[in-house]
């Protein structure tokens, strides 16, 4: 048991950890669990599950013994790999045909392939390239009776079936085990470049990145409040970073337009530079205090970040933004979620400080009839309800 | 259909005509035979099923009127929007047929967030039309979009030539409105760009029309790329034009675009519309590329470049929207075209990975030579979606059966090499015999599962994609006749 694996039992997510080396043996496990009413959770997102789990869960399923690429062909732009592979070690590897699975969770070297997709991760390249679900094009799983499960195939044009991979995509461990996952990939984007410019206030910082939206297409664009981007070394006000990318004079005809939308402070990075800002972006650890997300329609983003009052990374585009506070008030929350009900959105709490985490909801809660749908697909994927019960929407 | 001839069994009285009449109004109802006629079949010419009763309802509030008054007796039904399918998803297996035909509404148009809310009868080409004046597109681009509704989209998931690029209706589709089989209305998904709880809108798209009635969706809009170049590139063989698709994805180009026509279609096409195909050519490409128009002209010569290494004998660019609208027809309606070459033809829909094109195509050879009947090829290349049109004479002794073996040998091939059933035509009624070569009995255990979510008495369009268990498909005629 590695020490990240200890990490998860120290941390209450789970009570015991197993290691299956395959598919039949967590089938076993299931039909073992089952039988004796043992609650099971993948432990991909150990970090996750311990802040959604009120009670740690029986049994955690480590899937750090299977961990490798089943099938890798680069001109055909798909990849199959065991659930257990994290998200840098697939894209190690991937990176010398010049391709990349084009998710960019936090730390993609401590995510794994299952935990993307069970938690649907996603990062700022969700502006040009989509989220896992766009991603995901063939599964496997293991789900009730021990029964192994695949959909989908290993083409990247395939309506045979339903369509299970989306199902499984953010339904974080409570429907059957991931075991293993086929994507497209994508060609890594030349001359990556990164344009940043300060604002004095979040407004302005909003409206620049909004025109920028507009008029040139992007590989992510965000807008940070002075807090975030002071941790990430950039100035410390309100920032914009865009990131693109192209040919030669691609690059030209864009900086020329970006030069336009956000000066007068403009920087422009390219190389390791660049990589280096996007990266800490990507991985910024936020406060001790309260983490969500925050999903609103676009143009209500800028009004939703400034209301919340909090520290944010927003991303523009999308109507995504990771929100943070160091308060340890349980009110920081309902305020939240009253301020994205208002833009017709939701957010789920991604951490929360131990003392107050027991009063929040981790999600939001779906409107009445959808939930009834989703209270059947539990019951009818998880009859015995062991696969990681009791923490998901409305309690699932 | 059942050995007997007859779709359906349940037989259907007047209170329930009387009833649906009077939710959905006089102009909305057909219940007479002849009339009834029109709807006994979608793309899907070989098998025919007129239903009992068809209505037109006008809002979601008559859809869910209509469901419950079904669902009071356990009627099934069958949703059908344009009747452009291709694998018999909207065959009439139930008594009633709900249309979309009336629910044409676009809802809103919020271009500030890039989206659009539309009644499920809207057809597909209508949200660009929208939108296309502010630059925006929605990109799933099906052949039949100037007819195909996005319900239909919806139930198939649909694609098109640019799926490449911008992906398939799944990659489009925020959130959905769907009145469930017993009448209840819910909303899935929703305007914003991250789902609360499980993915149903993800469920639903795809499944189609067994989920029960889609009317209505709210759709992601793309920004419109600022050009295109649209590359005609001539190959002495189809193993060269093959090749040159795995070089391009290779060297990490994204084309929106990469179509293959091969020698016999060529000709077909040349006869039909002139567009000045070389007679020795054995195959072409046609490859678009999209982007900053800044770029356009270095991309489009690195294509070519590419193109050359492969045996390209020649390569040229549209020089204007005219040429490039002549080439989208050409490819667009070969199959209509290729109705000059023998009789009958049916086309297949199969998919296979990129880098097993050229096996594909030496199985095709080999399928044509056993069987004796001519076979044309027309990709979406850059997916490794092939088209495989089986070309006969249903007047000939024996070439029916030819043809159907023909055509089932290709598919069996697909899956072998690790491809799929269909890329964008669907199972429907077409290909559920053909659902175990690709799933195993647990799997399509877990697919039922998973309808039954939605419609626990498989009530909404029965006896489609999931094969019933030991129930024997059989396929007395090949596969369409139709474009796509």
């Amino acid at each position: 048991v590695s020490a990240a694996l200890e990490d998860a039992t120290a941390i209450g997510a789970v009570q015991t950890i197993v290691e299956p080396q395959n598919a039949e043996e967590i089938a076993a496990i299931v039909r073992k669990c089952e039988a004796d009413k043992i609650s099971l959770a993948p432990l991909g997102a150990a970090r996750t599950l311990s802040q959604i789990r009120r009670s740690p869960a029986h049994i955690g399923i480590s899937l750090k013994r299977m961990a490798s690429i089943i099938a890798y062909e680069p001109e055909d732009m798909t990849v199959v790999a065991q659930a257990g592979l994290t998200v840098g070690d697939l894209n190690a590897t991937m990176a010398t045909p010049g391709q990349r699975l084009p998710v960019d969770p936090r730390d993609p070297g401590a995510t794994t392939l299952g935990s993307l997709i069970a938690a649907a991760h996603a990062g700022p390249l969700r502006l040009s390239e989509g989220t896992v679900r766009d991603l995901l094009i063939g599964i496997q799983f293991v789900g009730h009776g021990g029964r192994i499960i695949r959909a989908g195939g290993r083409v990247v044009k395939n309506v045979a079936g339903y369509d299970l991979m989306k199902v499984m995509t953010g339904s974080f461990g409570t429907l059957g085990i991931v075991t293993e996952a086929t994507f497209k990939v994508r060609p890594i984007p030349e001359n990556y470049t990164l344009a940043v410019a300060a604002f004095p206030n979040a407004d302005d910082a909003f409206a620049a990145a909004s025109t920028l939206h507009d008029q040139v297409p992007l590989i992510h664009l965000e807008v940070v409040s002075a807090g975030v981007s002071s941790t990430i070394g950039a100035p410390d006000r309100f920032v914009v970073l865009a990131g693109f990318a192209g040919i030669r004079s691609e690059l030209e005809y864009q900086s020329d337009r970006i030069a336009r939308a956000l000066r007068p402070t403009l920087e422009m990075l390219d190389g390791d530079p660049a990589l280096e800002l996007y990266s800490s972006l990507r991985d910024l650890d936020f406060f001790d205090g309260i983490t969500a997300r925050m999903a609103v329609l676009p143009n209500e983003l800028a009004r939703c970040a400034r209301e919340s009052s909090a520290d944010f990374v927003a991303h523009v585009g999308s109507g995504i933004a990771e929100l943070s506070t160091r308060a340890a008030d349980q009110g920081v929350v309902a305020r939240w979620r009253e301020i994205a009900h208002s833009a017709r959105g939701h957010v789920r709490v991604i951490s929360a400080p131990a003392s107050i985490r027991s009063q929040i909801e981790s999600f939001d809660r779906p409107n009445p009839g959808a939930f009834k749908l989703m209270q059947r697909l539990k019951s009818t994927f998880d009859p015995a309800n062991i696969f990681n019960p009791g923490c998901f929407v409305g309690a699932l | 259909v059942d050995g007997n001839g007859t779709a359906h069994h349940i037989a259907i009285d007047a209170s329930l005509a009387r009833e649906l009449r009077a939710i959905v109004g006089d102009d909305a109802i057909v219940a007479r035979a002849s009339e009834l006629k029109v709807y006994e079949c979608d793309g899907w010419t070989i098998e025919k099923s007129s239903p009992d009763l068809l209505v037109m309802p006008h809002s979601t509030e008559q859809v869910s009127a209509v469901l419950r008054a079904l669902h009071r007796r356990g009627i099934p039904f069958v949703p059908r929007g344009a009747g452009t399918g291709l694998s018999g998803g909207a065959l009439a297996l139930a008594p009633v047929m709900i249309c979309t035909s009336k629910m044409n509404r676009i809802l809103s148009i919020d271009l500030a967030n890039r989206r659009v809310e539309v009644q499920s009868g809207v057809v597909n080409l209508h949200v660009t039309n929208a939108v296309k004046a502010n630059s925006y597109f929605y990109p799933p681009d099906p052949s039949s979009q100037m007819a195909c509704t996005i319900g239909g989209n919806v139930a198939e998931n649909s694609g098109g030539p640019h799926t490449l690029k911008y992906g398939v209706t799944t990659n489009h589709v925020l959130g959905l409105e769907v009145v469930l089989p017993d009448g209840e209305v819910v909303a899935l998904g929703g305007p914003v760009d991250e789902r609360c709880g499980y993915d149903l809108v993800g469920a639903v798209v795809g499944s189609e029309g067994t989920c029960g009635m889609v009317t209505a969706a709210t759709l992601r809009l793309m920004r419109e790329p600022e050009g295109h170049r649209t590359i005609l590139a001539t190959f002495a063989d189809v193993e060269g034009a093959t090749a040159a698709v795995s070089k391009i994805i290779a060297s990490g180009m994204i084309p929106g675009a990469i179509e293959m026509m091969d020698r016999l279609i060529l000709n077909a096409v040349e006869a039909a519309f002139h567009v000045g195909f070389s007679p020795d050519a054995g195959a072409v490409l046609i490859v678009e590329i999209d982007g900053l128009e800044v770029g356009l002209d270095e991309r489009a010569a690195a294509a070519i470049d590419l193109m050359r290494a492969c045996g390209v004998t020649e390569a040229k660019v549209a020089r204007d929207e005219a040429e490039r609208a002549l080439l989208w027809k050409a490819r667009k309606r070969a199959f209509g075209a290729v109705g000059r070459l023998a009789p009958n033809y049916a086309t297949q829909d199969g998919v296979v990975p990129r880098t097993r094109l050229p096996d594909i195509l030496r199985v095709i050879n080999a399928v044509s030579e056993r069987h004796g009947l001519a076979i044309g090829n027309v990709f979406h290349a850059g997916d490794g979606n092939i088209h495989p049109i089986v070309l006969y004479d249903e007047r000939e002794p024996g070439q029916v059966r030819h043809a159907i073996e023909a055509g089932r040998e290709i598919l069996t091939a697909c899956v072998e090499m690790g491809g799929s059933l269909t890329g964008e035509h669907g199972i429907g009624v077409e290909k559920m015999g053909e659902m175990p070569l690709l799933f195993s009995p647990d799997d399509l255990i877990a697919m039922t599962e998973l309808r039954r979510v939605f419609d626990p008495d498989e009530r909404s369009n029965p006896r489609k994609v999931i094969p019933t268990p030991g129930a024997c498909v059989e396929v007395i005629s090949p596969r369409r006749q139709v474009p796509l």
